[in-house]
């Protein structure tokens, strides 16, 4: 009985001493939540685990809970979490969605911590599309230019050269397409581009030949100019290509690129994120990365890393941290080898990128360019109505090829409808 | 304090109903929150202008604008037409389908019952997966519905199904009609076996055929069956969002867009949570008064 009664006793001080010191270490424990799309992308994805396990070894007792949610559901969730009042701390979105959360005033302004921390844009690519009411509400994570990969091998079995204008490239787009089992159905396709799925990637799959007809949705003060000859020469070219299934019809952007990695497409016009899935395909050894056959190339922004506004300080200044480890010389470096693409900050060396990506000098000629022609996704006056006009103009470019109408026709359509838009 | 001003004696005959009420009181609260609350905050948001919805946000200034703006677009109308279009067409579809395999299923025969569970087969299968299955049997370029019609002759060039306007609206009706009639199919078999035997018996000794039998015995002894089953597979066809969204997201030229999917645009895509709600509320009202005419038609022992 007395032994019982001792041993409870130091049980008793044992828990004590334990919850003494283990308390305290438990109520440190701090989460900041980071949504993203990109956790299981191979590359990029690795690029932010690195991050975060460096944020994490810096700051002892907070953790990142890291969630993926898929880019079809992406905005939605997000506008959900912002709206519910439990946005991510850490706000990961798409270049053409944040401006909506930066309207409601849902992103933090970033200046006070680039003044703190002397975090250096200059030169920064794509940064200035981080302003919102004149305020860095963001900082860009990739601007990218598009590269052209074809097939040498089908392209050498038609006794076709690498194209280096429209001309050239439609011509091989119509002689690669074939039904080569004989089935009556086309199974090998001259080029590949997203017919099915949002407006978003659709404007980008005909930005390609729209931007190399001289055309541009709006001008630099944001007046739309869709009703000129150079949109309509873009819109005859996407017609063409769609209309005469150059591409494969109503497939989404993954599975085109699946299909021209595995041989079943000849021609792609892409962003770097193409590379990786290449290195996957069964054509990887056939496949061959140059600059895009038109002039300039598509390019533009494609994500921001932010900070919701609505937390508390002391949250702020860690998301802060974890913001100013990702723009670090050190990361940006790191983001060029690991996700294969060019880093917006200049300060970044791209050595050990060029030496793991056989093609990575491409990468940085054509975000340039795209960059120097003043090419972005989303046009200059539309931000907020991005959606809304991405989606006229992919149901009006499918009633021009369903219908087929004239692209004359078609351009002055858009033209008021961008405008009304506009206007609302 | 027993038996004191306050006690409540549960037990006498009059207050008997109080323990009802008070049994159910928490099913009620968990209602109201979970259905009724929504339902008026989505009310009140519809007479708001309103982009993106928080309900710590001060309340917006009172207007019908939402309203007046759904009322005058061709997309509304739209969608309307679409929308009553899938409900005649996959209803009609998926009654028949379900009523003939239930009285197929119904029969005495070797392997009924492996034959009841591939009728009931697509019931199981989730909708995504249903989805995912159709879009590779209309795959325009390498779907097995264009090698099939191709080899069979009907076709001399491959149909683009989700290029199409009316290609794609008969994938979205197809989908929907097999994932909908088992569920009649069960509704109608378990109805099929609640109709006593005698009846059919006396209708033979009489000399019905079997075309009377079906028409003077099983139809009248099935009506409130297929009265209720009717009526849940149109308000399903009225909510169904996950088939059309994967298969088209409404498209194409707004060809699959149904009410559904034009709230989920205005919500989630171009950020109008007062336009959606309003059409969300709209899509209520038509609700309730489809379900309120067919009941109305329905026996009176629905």
């Amino acid at each position: 009985m007395r032994n019982s009664l001792k041993s409870w006793v130091l049980g008793g001080v044992a828990a004590l001493a334990l919850s003494t010191v283990a308390l305290p270490a438990l109520a440190q424990t701090k989460t900041l939540k980071f949504v993203s799309w990109q956790k299981d992308e191979r590359g990029v994805g690795d690029w932010w685990a690195s991050v975060i396990k460096e944020f994490e070894t810096k700051n002892p007792g907070v953790k990142v809970e890291w969630t993926k949610v898929e880019r079809g559901a992406y905005a939605d969730t997000m506008t959900t979490l912002f709206a519910g009042g439990k946005p991510p701390e850490i706000v990961h979105l798409a270049s053409f969605e944040f401006q909506k959360f930066a309207d409601q005033g849902w992103l933090e302004d970033l200046s006070p911590y680039i003044k703190s921390s002397g975090l250096n844009l200059d030169g920064w690519a794509g940064q200035s599309s981080c302003q919102w009411k004149g305020k860095p509400v963001c900082i860009m994570m990739l601007y990218f230019g598009n590269i052209f990969a074809y097939n040498e091998e089908m392209l050498k079995k038609e006794g076709i050269a690498p194209p280096t204008n429209w001309a050239e490239y439609v011509a091989a787009a119509r002689k690669l397409t074939k039904d080569t089992n004989g089935d009556g159905i086309p199974d090998q396709f001259g080029t590949g581009h997203e017919t099915k799925g949002g407006g978003g990637q659709y404007l980008s799959e005909l930005m390609n030949y729209t931007l190399d007809a001289g055309g541009r949705w709006t001008d630099n003060n944001g007046k739309v100019t869709i009703n000129t000859p150079q949109m309509i020469e873009g819109l005859a070219r996407w017609k063409e290509v769609v209309k005469n299934s150059l591409t494969p019809r109503d497939l989404t952007a993954g599975e085109t690129r699946q299909m021209f990695a595995d041989g079943r497409i000849a021609m792609k016009l892409d962003g770097p994120w193409l590379y990786p899935i290449i290195l996957r395909g069964k054509a990887k050894d056939q496949i061959k990365i140059a600059a895009p056959p038109f002039n300039p190339p598509l390019g533009g922004s494609s994500n921001i890393l932010g900070m919701a506004s609505e937390i508390p300080a002391d949250t702020k200044k860690l998301v802060w941290d974890f913001i100013a480890i990702a723009t670090s010389d050190k990361f940006q470096t790191d983001y060029a080898t690991l996700a294969a693409s060019t880093p917006p900050s200049p300060r970044a060396k791209t050595d050990g990128a060029k030496a793991a990506t056989p093609h990575f000098d491409l990468l940085v000629q054509t975000a340039q360019a795209a960059s120097k022609a003043g090419v972005d996704r989303i046009p200059k006056g539309l931000e907020i109505q991005y959606n809304e006009f991405a989606k006229m103009i992919m149901e009006e470019s499918q009633r021009m090829i369903i219908q087929d109408l004239d692209p004359k026709a078609v351009a002055a359509t858009m033209q008021a409808k961008a405008e009304a838009i506009q206007k609302q | 304090m027993a038996g004191g001003r306050f006690s409540l004696d549960l037990a006498r005959p009059s207050r008997q109903h109080w323990l009802g009420y008070i049994l159910l009181a928490p099913a009620v609260l968990l209602i109201a929150a979970i259905i009724i609350y929504p339902l008026f905050v989505s009310v009140d948001l519809s007479f708001q202008n309103v982009g993106i919805a928080r309900l710590d946000q001060p309340r917006r200034p009172f207007t019908t604008a939402n309203y007046e703006r759904l009322f005058t677009s061709p997309d509304f109308w739209n969608a309307c037409w679409v929308t009553l279009k899938l409900i005649v067409i996959v209803t009609s579809a998926c009654c028949l389908l379900g009523l003939g395999t239930a009285l197929l299923v119904n029969n005495r025969f070797k392997g009924r019952s492996l034959a009841r569970l591939f009728v009931a087969m697509p019931w199981a299968v989730p909708e995504v997966i249903a989805v995912v299955i159709f879009a590779w049997i209309f795959d325009s370029s390498f779907g097995l519905m264009n090698w099939i019609f191709l080899s069979l002759g009907f076709i001399d060039k491959t149909i683009n199904w989700f290029s199409d306007p009316t290609a794609a609206f008969a994938v979205v009706a197809t989908t929907m009609v097999w994932k909908g009639y088992p569920f009649v199919s069960i509704m109608c078999l378990a109805g099929l076996q609640s109709i006593p035997d005698d009846y059919y018996a006396a209708a033979r000794v009489d000399g019905a055929n079997a075309w009377q039998r079906l028409i003077h015995i099983t139809r009248p002894n099935l009506r409130p069956v297929l009265g209720v089953t009717t009526i849940l597979v149109m308000l399903w066809i009225f909510r169904d969002f996950s088939i059309i969204y994967v298969l088209t997201g409404g498209g194409p030229l707004k060809a699959t867009q149904t009410l559904s999917i034009m709230t989920y645009e205005q919500a989630f895509g171009f950020f109008r949570m007062g336009y959606a709600s309003a059409i969300g509320v709209v899509t209520l009202i038509i609700c309730v008064i489809a379900a309120k005419l067919m009941m109305s038609r329905a026996p009176e022992n629905l």
